[in-house]
């Protein structure tokens, strides 16, 4: 079907009322048209926040090429409409509709929400209701579509559980096949959404969060969580990709019109981390580390910028330094990219000789800004987070740039981590001064391109489920905002003061993401109160409301405190238990207690410490090394 | 080496709704998609050196708009159509590649007047008298916009003299012959709220689409697929 001929739900009028019209009509460059009667499933893909956001969002073009693969499942997408369209569509009545058809999602089998940020949880409840559905799983009907999650929030969705009628737990190529295969026979044998879903639950990666019943203690904290059937599993295995370089990769990703938040082709050369710094969920959710070869990459590079043109490629994986083949990669990357005018772009490269000499060649020196993320101001604190960056290693890096002519410098900070006392806030402000004198004592008078610039950040820690720091205790609003005016106080007092600059995050929103990180099926009330009162786009800082939040954990009853500001006992049940992430709990409290005791855990190349994801047998946990397997 | 090319293109249907610089942007990708040889600045992050001669509004469509593209090597028009054709999307596509003569000036500089069809709904029959009642006008009078700082009021404009021609088509659609450029600009959309005002409102419009752009050349409008040819 041809995409110029659409008929476009919104008429006329209506589009040329919203900020950016193009964020509704669909028929991008890549996306996918299908003849509706020819298929068999009607799949809606939805990221819940706005369109240039949802669309530079890798995960969503993996499935939507994947889906799109198969011949008998329409993959469309659909985003959160913004606040303008929002007003417009409930003034006129216009239900939500996805993007290619242009037809209401209430028609699709499947609604899919990618779950990427706690504070997007608002615009689920959006979505669902501009969509024409009940916002509970229990009050939707036979002809509604199967609300489906996935992504990292899953590894703790049980505040929004019950708005959902399926998460599923891992990388989507593995097994969503396989759920389609099963609701086609449902679908031709006589569908009832009860018995789908039962059946659905055997599937490995699929929960189904009303077949398992909670129960509290009397201090509130769960007691068990039993599933409702004998023949679906206690608990939610996770599903992985065991032969990364074999499994599919978008090469010709949907290109928006509008410039989205990530305007480039983007290619994932390997998922995981090695390394297991304690704070970090996606270095223990994603394991274990798995790279793609080399010449698989070169492949999927040059079929990447065919199909779309990007004149930007970037190179995307939790921390790309680790990535084996790097250099023989950036090499051959490197002499396409010039042939063809196309700019690399490197985020996450740890700072050394090797990496700057590459940023070197394809970067622009005088605009760029160097980055270190020690996460922590002072060694101490940097051993019991795990972080293996030392002031040597900043320091190193730091001199050999200013040699090479860069003078802008970011450093990424964390306050509110376990165990932090003033003194280590304190030295946030003097490793920045640190790298300041170092310009100064580096780079002769006469070859500075005026001052050097130091950009400190800092965001306020928040535990999160399936990290070392899920038993730990939160900070509350007032001790953040004491500590980063402790910061900022030092940071005025260094001598190199004018040469740093501080900022720190909000406090409030980080308070609503430690509750819903670490949550519980008593807070949907809570959720579904501030979406009623208006709440929409809380990731956004100027449609988010603290006291919307506040106002909601009163009306309900809800002590939110509990969820956040104890430290919790070892032999607490998590809301999250129900799953399995591969890394077991034994492990985590491990790490805890070395935490605690400020002592550093070797990263997976080093030596495997019995993570517990060597289950999945695939990836580094396979690979010889030193340590136990 | 180093040769301008001018392309003339159309855009219709839903891909409307994009803005002026989305369309710079596509048109880029496009032409490294279609492997046509580009001429690149210099400098660390090399760019196309491509121009428009006449922005496009959000929501028209057009059937004659033009970019202009340095290219390292002359091709022949089929083929700069054929390649930059076949990676398009649908909606979008080019119909004419000239290649500029040496001292050609820039496209947006040449631009002197252009066509629209403009979709009437609502009272139609009040259109055809409109149409007469503003023809007949010695002065059209819209706002005058305010200054550059945006404090005061301009005195409102009288652009009777950039409407060259107007007429209702067969198909009921509005035509209109309008002046552009830095002299006089008449926008379709203001000539259209007066044509509405000349009715007595109820009239409508869902879709303007500019069909051709002009150069003056001699006194007399040309297209600008045809105004600097080289060996013109
Ligand atoms: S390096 Fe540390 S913070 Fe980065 S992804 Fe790996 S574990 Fe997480
Ligand atoms: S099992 Fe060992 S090698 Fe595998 S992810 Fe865990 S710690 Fe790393």
């Amino acid at each position: 079907m041809d995409k110029s001929k659409r008929k476009l739900a919104l008429p006329h009028r209506i589009l040329m009322e919203a900020e950016k019209p193009a964020r509704y009509t669909g028929g991008e460059l890549n996306s996918v048209m299908k003849e509706a009667d020819l298929v068999k499933i009607r799949f809606c893909f939805c990221f819940p926040d706005v369109y240039e956001i949802g669309m530079s969002h890798l995960g969503m073009q993996i499935l939507y090429g994947l889906m799109n693969s198969y011949e008998d499942v329409w993959c469309e997408r659909v985003f959160s409409p913004w606040t303008d369209m929002d007003a417009i569509m409930r003034r006129e009545k216009i239900p939500l509709f996805a993007l290619e058809s242009q037809e209401p999602v209430k028609n699709f089998d499947f609604l899919g929400f990618t779950l990427q940020y706690e504070m997007c949880y608002v615009n689920i409840l959006q979505v669902l209701q501009l969509s024409g559905m009940a916002l509970y799983s229990r009050d939707r009907g036979e002809d509604d579509p199967i609300v489906i999650g996935g992504g990292p929030c899953t590894y703790n969705a049980e505040p929004i559980a019950d708005f959902f009628d399926i998460f599923y737990i891992g990388e989507g190529e593995v097994n969503y096949r396989k759920l389609f295969d099963l609701y086609e026979e449902h679908k031709e044998k006589g569908y009832r959404k009860a018995d789908f879903l039962h059946d659905a639950a055997k599937i490995e990666g699929i929960y189904v969060p009303a077949l398992y019943d909670i129960s509290y203690n009397d201090d509130n904290t769960v007691k068990s969580i039993t599933p409702g059937y004998d023949d679906i599993p206690a608990t939610v295995r996770k599903t992985v990709v065991k032969d990364l370089d074999g499994s599919f990769y978008p090469t010709a990703p949907v290109v928006p019109f509008i410039q989205a938040t990530q305007d480039r082709a983007v290619l994932e050369v390997m998922r995981g981390c090695i390394r297991g710094c304690r704070f970090c969920q996606a270095g223990q959710i994603y394991k274990p580390v798995r790279a793609r070869k080399v010449d698989t990459l070169m492949r999927y590079a040059e079929e990447l910028l065919n199909n779309t043109g990007y004149e930007e490629l970037s190179l995307s994986s939790l921390s790309t330094s680790d990535f084996p083949g790097l250099k023989e990669l950036l090499e051959r990357l490197i002499n396409m990219c010039n042939e063809k005018k196309i700019n690399i772009s490197l985020p996450s490269l740890r700072i050394d000789a090797f990496s700057l000499d590459v940023m070197n060649k394809v970067q622009d020196v005088k605009k760029n800004s160097l980055t270190f993320a020690p996460e922590a101001g002072s060694q101490r604190m940097r051993n019991v987070i795990n972080k293996g960056l030392t002031v040597e290693n900043i320091l190193n890096g730091a001199e050999m740039a200013f040699k090479g002519g860069w003078n802008k410098v970011k450093l990424y900070f964390m306050i509110g981590l376990p165990g932090e006392e003033d003194e280590d806030v304190a030295a946030i402000a003097e490793l920045s001064n640190e790298v300041a004198a170092l310009y100064y004592d580096t780079v002769p008078k006469s070859e500075r391109q005026g001052r050097v610039t130091i950009t400190a950040s800092s965001s306020f820690f928040v535990p999160k489920p399936f990290t070392a720091f899920q038993w730990a205790a939160m900070n509350t609003p007032e001790e953040f905002l004491r500590k980063a005016a402790h910061c900022k106080t030092k940071v005025r007092e260094q001598l190199n003061q004018k040469s740093i600059v501080y900022h720190y995050h909000d406090a409030s929103t980080t308070i609503i993401e430690g509750v819903l990180a670490r949550g519980d099926r008593r807070l949907a009330p809570v959720i579904e109160e501030v979406y009623r009162n208006g709440g929409i786009f809380d990731a956004w800082t100027e449609t988010f409301s603290y006291q919307r939040w506040m106002d909601a954990f009163e009306s309900c009853g809800v002590d939110y405190g509990f969820y956040i500001y104890r430290e919790r006992p070892e032999d607490e049940v998590f809301p999250w238990d129900v799953i399995d992430s591969g890394v077991t709990k034994k492990y985590l409290y491990r790490e805890w207690m070395n935490s605690k005791a400020g002592t550093v855990t070797l990263n997976c190349r080093d030596k495997c410490v019995g993570c517990g994801a060597g289950s999945f047998t695939c990836g580094i946990c396979i690979q010889p090394r030193g340590g136990a397997a | 080496m180093s040769v301008s090319v001018r392309f003339r293109f159309s855009r219709k249907g839903p891909v409307r709704y994009t803005g002026h610089l989305d369309m710079l942007r596509y048109f880029q990708k496009a032409v490294m998609r279609s492997g046509l040889p580009a001429r690149y600045s210099e400098g660390f992050h090399p760019h196309q050196i491509m121009s428009f001669a006449y922005p496009l509004g959000v929501s028209m469509e057009t059937e004659g708009d033009y970019m202009d593209l340095d290219m390292t090597q002359e091709l022949g028009e089929e083929e700069m159509l054929n390649r930059l054709n076949a990676v398009m999307n649908e909606g979008i596509s080019v119909s004419r590649a000239t290649v500029l003569k040496d001292n050609a000036e820039n496209a947006m500089a040449l631009v002197a007047a252009a066509d629209y069809r403009v979709s009437l709904s609502g009272d139609t029959d009040k259109a055809a008298d409109a149409v007469r009642r503003i023809m007949e006008a010695q002065e059209i009078l819209i706002d005058g916009g305010e200054t550059k700082r945006g404090k005061k009021k301009k005195d409102p404009k009288n652009i009777r003299q950039g409407i060259l021609d107007m007429h209702i088509e067969e198909d009921g659609s509005l035509f209109m012959k309008l002046v552009s450029g830095s002299a006089m600009n008449v926008r379709p959309a203001d000539v259209f709220d007066k044509l509405n005002e000349a009715a007595g409102g109820g009239l409508y419009t869902e879709c303007i689409c500019r069909l051709e752009i002009y150069a003056l050349r001699d006194e007399k409008l040309i297209p600008l697929a045809d105004a600097d040819k080289k060996d013109a």
